[in-house]
């Protein structure tokens, strides 16, 4: 299980004219990672998503909250003694095509790993070929095909089901897949969601997914979260078919909205909502951070900053002054 | 889309481009046929290597090699078969007559140059006469697309996000009032609401400009939200084609059906959609006879094992497989007896 409470990032920019400017990329955000639980991400880009992948995967430091892995917070470990706590955090790229060294074959980029991994937990080196074996059968391939071949011998759904592979070396409780399927072929994007899905089952290893195309988190478990971030702040978050169903933040109905329509098979939502502005992370904070691109936005807005907190159930929150439900994602043509 | 348009027609003609691998020259597009109608947008969407880049560098005459057009043509009214093009004719018609928009236009730019430099650049090589004409017409498109075009022209690409280096390429594609446009892969890596953004802008521009437009994705959302006609590629060949709507909602062949089936979809029953099994061929996995897509189908005839499905049009849908066919002589046979 991984938490955090308040986690807080912020860039320094240098070489603006009036010195080091303050990107935030984290305002303060809580979430909660189960055992065996999955949890997706969305929203813009440069909204803060990898950096949060990254803060939890022990890549990039925070300024301000905490992340308490399995119990144990690491605000108050030093940089040494939190490495093997992190190390239960694997991150898996988004480019299956530049996560492999190309020089290596398989059977290279597992074994040494794997043989960290021998050492640590007193196995015999022979124990290594072994594992090798039963992770990649675990993700769906077949290692006597696979383990003897270069990186651009394999197909870009194998190479990510390798990458995948060489994370479980770790034995990690939990999977940080950052755009792990945007970049491997439809035809072949499921597969790689449905072994995310098995995973967890199987091996009880948590997931926290991060993606631009929400519909993929619908397919990782009926029983994952949703949250949706916009510059650095957490402003709707419930059940994924709940959010995607019936969201109530003007921010998740605009993405949900920007999603094409399979015109032919599905008609679109009816009521859709645009944002009145494109994205500008340069301006000030005062008040709801969509304020200037909402089409809902009221004088209130403009000088309060709305906090999450508990919607109509129990379980979806949001940020908003003014939530309100709309039908925005398409609808089977049929229907 | 109106008879009164003045874009010009494209018909690719049994056009084959093979790349020179250690095993051979390997056929990347095979025999395609398709043909763009003037003011409409098509688009192609297929898995990566499927032959997509291949078949739109076709366009511009630019495969390079060990890439080289082996037959076919592809004529562009008013221009002839650009494949018969060489030398100053074809370096004209680059950018003049036909824009291009490069996959990933956001790394084609010129990193070391400002993007007024590069339009600059453009302009003088296509021996532009007023410069100034040519940086008016520039910021008109950027303001069209929703850009500050001063601001942009003084950048530098890393200066610009994903969705305002769209737009730039867009921009310069079209700057020389190139009739027929050709986009590469316009909206991968882009997030939702500027995906959405980009093709609202590649629609608008497509019908104040009358042009006549090719869109590439491996993205079928995409093209189902900007093109009016879809072609699917698949291991170098079109296997089907037809109105847009028409073949998201009744695909016809195992292929299209397989890669729309396997959409994530936002509604409905997500047990619904299931990978395609298998995966997708490359040069060197293409079988040389048969077709294409037997390793996948589940349709499959002993038939398709050996003999090239032909591609048979009908009522303005086009479909190239054996199964396909069967099933439509039987249903046929039924009628007339
Ligand atoms: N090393 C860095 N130095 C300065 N600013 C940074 C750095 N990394 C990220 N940022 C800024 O922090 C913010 C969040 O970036 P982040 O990469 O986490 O976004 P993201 O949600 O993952 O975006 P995308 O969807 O494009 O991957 C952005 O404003 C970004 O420009
Ligand atoms: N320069 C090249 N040399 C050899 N093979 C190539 C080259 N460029 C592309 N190919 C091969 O041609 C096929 C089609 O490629 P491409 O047109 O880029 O497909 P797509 O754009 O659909 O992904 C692929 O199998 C690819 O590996
Ligand atoms: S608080 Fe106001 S501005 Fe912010 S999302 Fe809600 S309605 Fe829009
Ligand atoms: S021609 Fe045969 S193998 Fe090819 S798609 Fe049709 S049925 Fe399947
Ligand atoms: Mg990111
Ligand atoms: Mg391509």
């Amino acid at each position: 299980m991984i938490t955090g409470t308040g986690v807080t990032k912020t860039y320094r920019q240098r070489g603006s004219i009036l010195g080091a400017r303050q990107v935030p990329a984290l305002r303060g955000v809580d979430f909660a990672v189960p055992r065996g639980g999955a949890v997706s991400f969305i929203g813009e880009s440069g909204c803060g998503k990898t950096t949060l992948g990254r803060i939890i995967a022990g890549l990039e430091t925070y300024d301000d909250g905490d992340i308490v892995i399995d119990g144990t917070s690491m605000s108050g470990l030093g940089h040494r003694a939190r490495q093997p706590f992190f190390r239960r955090v694997q991150l898996i790229h988004q480019d299956p095509y530049s996560a492999l060294n190309p020089t290596r074959t398989i059977h290279q980029t597992l074994s040494a790993p794997l043989a960290l991994r021998a050492r640590q937990t007193g196995r015999s080196r022979s124990w290594t070929d072994e594992r090798a074996e039963e992770l990649l059968s675990l993700v769906g391939i077949d290692p006597g095909y696979v383990l003897p071949r270069y990186p651009h011998q394999l197909s870009g759904g194998m190479r990510q089901r390798v990458v995948i592979a060489r994370a479980l070396t770790m034995d990690p409780d939990v999977l940080v897949a950052d755009e792990a399927v945007s970049m491997i072929d439809v035809s072949l994007r499921l597969g790689i969601l449905s072994l995310l899905k098995d995973l967890r089952v199987r091996l009880g290893v948590g997931v926290l997914f991060i993606t631009h195309d929400i519909a993929t988190a619908r397919y990782i478990g009926d029983d994952s979260e949703l949250y949706v971030i916009y510059r650095g702040q957490v402003v709707e978050r419930g059940p994924t078919e709940t959010i995607i169903a019936e969201p109530v933040h003007p921010y998740t109905q605009s993405l949900l909205s920007a999603i094409p329509v399979l015109h032919g098979l599905e008609r679109p939502g009816e009521e859709q909502v645009v944002p009145t502005e494109a994205l500008d992370e340069g301006r000030a904070d005062e008040g709801c951070l969509f304020a200037r691109r909402c089409p809902f936005v009221t004088e209130r807005c403009e000088h309060e900053m709305p906090v999450l907190g508990r919607g109509g159930g129990e379980v979806q929150r949001h940020a908003c002054f003014h939530p309100q439900p709309r039908s925005v994602i398409p609808v089977g043509a049929g229907q | 889309m109106t008879s009164t348009t003045h874009a010009p027609g494209v018909r690719i003609r049994d056009l084959t481009v093979v790349y020179r691998t250690p095993a051979g020259e390997l056929p990347a597009v095979r025999g395609v046929d398709l043909e763009l109608v003037p003011g409409t947008i098509t688009g192609v969407v297929g898995e990566s290597g499927s032959g997509k880049s291949t078949l739109a560098l076709s366009l511009l005459n630019a495969v390079q090699p060990p890439g080289r057009i082996a037959a076919g043509a592809v004529e562009i009214d008013g221009l002839g078969d650009v494949l018969t093009l060489g030398g100053e004719d074809l370096r004209r018609t680059r950018g003049r007559q036909v824009g291009y928009v490069f996959q990933a236009a956001q790394n084609s730019l010129n990193p070391l140059k400002t993007i007024g430099k590069q339009l600059l650049d453009l302009g003088r090589s296509h021996d532009v006469a007023d410069p100034r004409a040519l940086v008016r017409d520039a910021k008109v498109l950027l303001a069209r697309m929703g850009l500050d075009g001063g601001r942009v022209l003084d950048s530098y690409q890393h200066e610009l996000s994903g969705g305002m280096r769209q737009r730039v390429g867009i921009m310069l594609a079209l700057v020389l009032n190139a009739k027929v446009v050709v986009l590469d892969e316009p909206t991968t890596a882009l997030d939702m609401i500027t995906q959405a953004t980009i093709l609202r802008i590649i629609r608008e521009v497509h019908e104040e400009r009358e042009l006549t437009t090719l869109v590439i994705t491996h993205d079928v959302g995409a093209i189902a939200e900007v093109a009016d006609g879809l072609a699917v590629m698949y291991g170098g060949r079109i296997v089907e084609h037809g109105p847009v709507r028409k073949v998201l909602a009744t695909p016809r062949h195992p292929y299209t059906q397989g890669l729309i089936r396997a959409i994530p979809r936002l509604s409905g029953d997500i047990s619904l959609a299931r990978a395609l099994p298998g995966r997708p061929p490359t040069l060197g996995t293409l079988p040389a006879q048969g077709c294409v897509f037997r390793e996948r189908c589940e349709r499959r005839l002993a038939v398709c094992d050996t003999d090239d499905p032909v591609v048979i049009t009908r009522n303005g849908r086009s479909v190239a497989c054996h199964a396909v066919e069967r099933a439509a002589a039987v249903a046929m046979r039924k009628e007339y007896a």
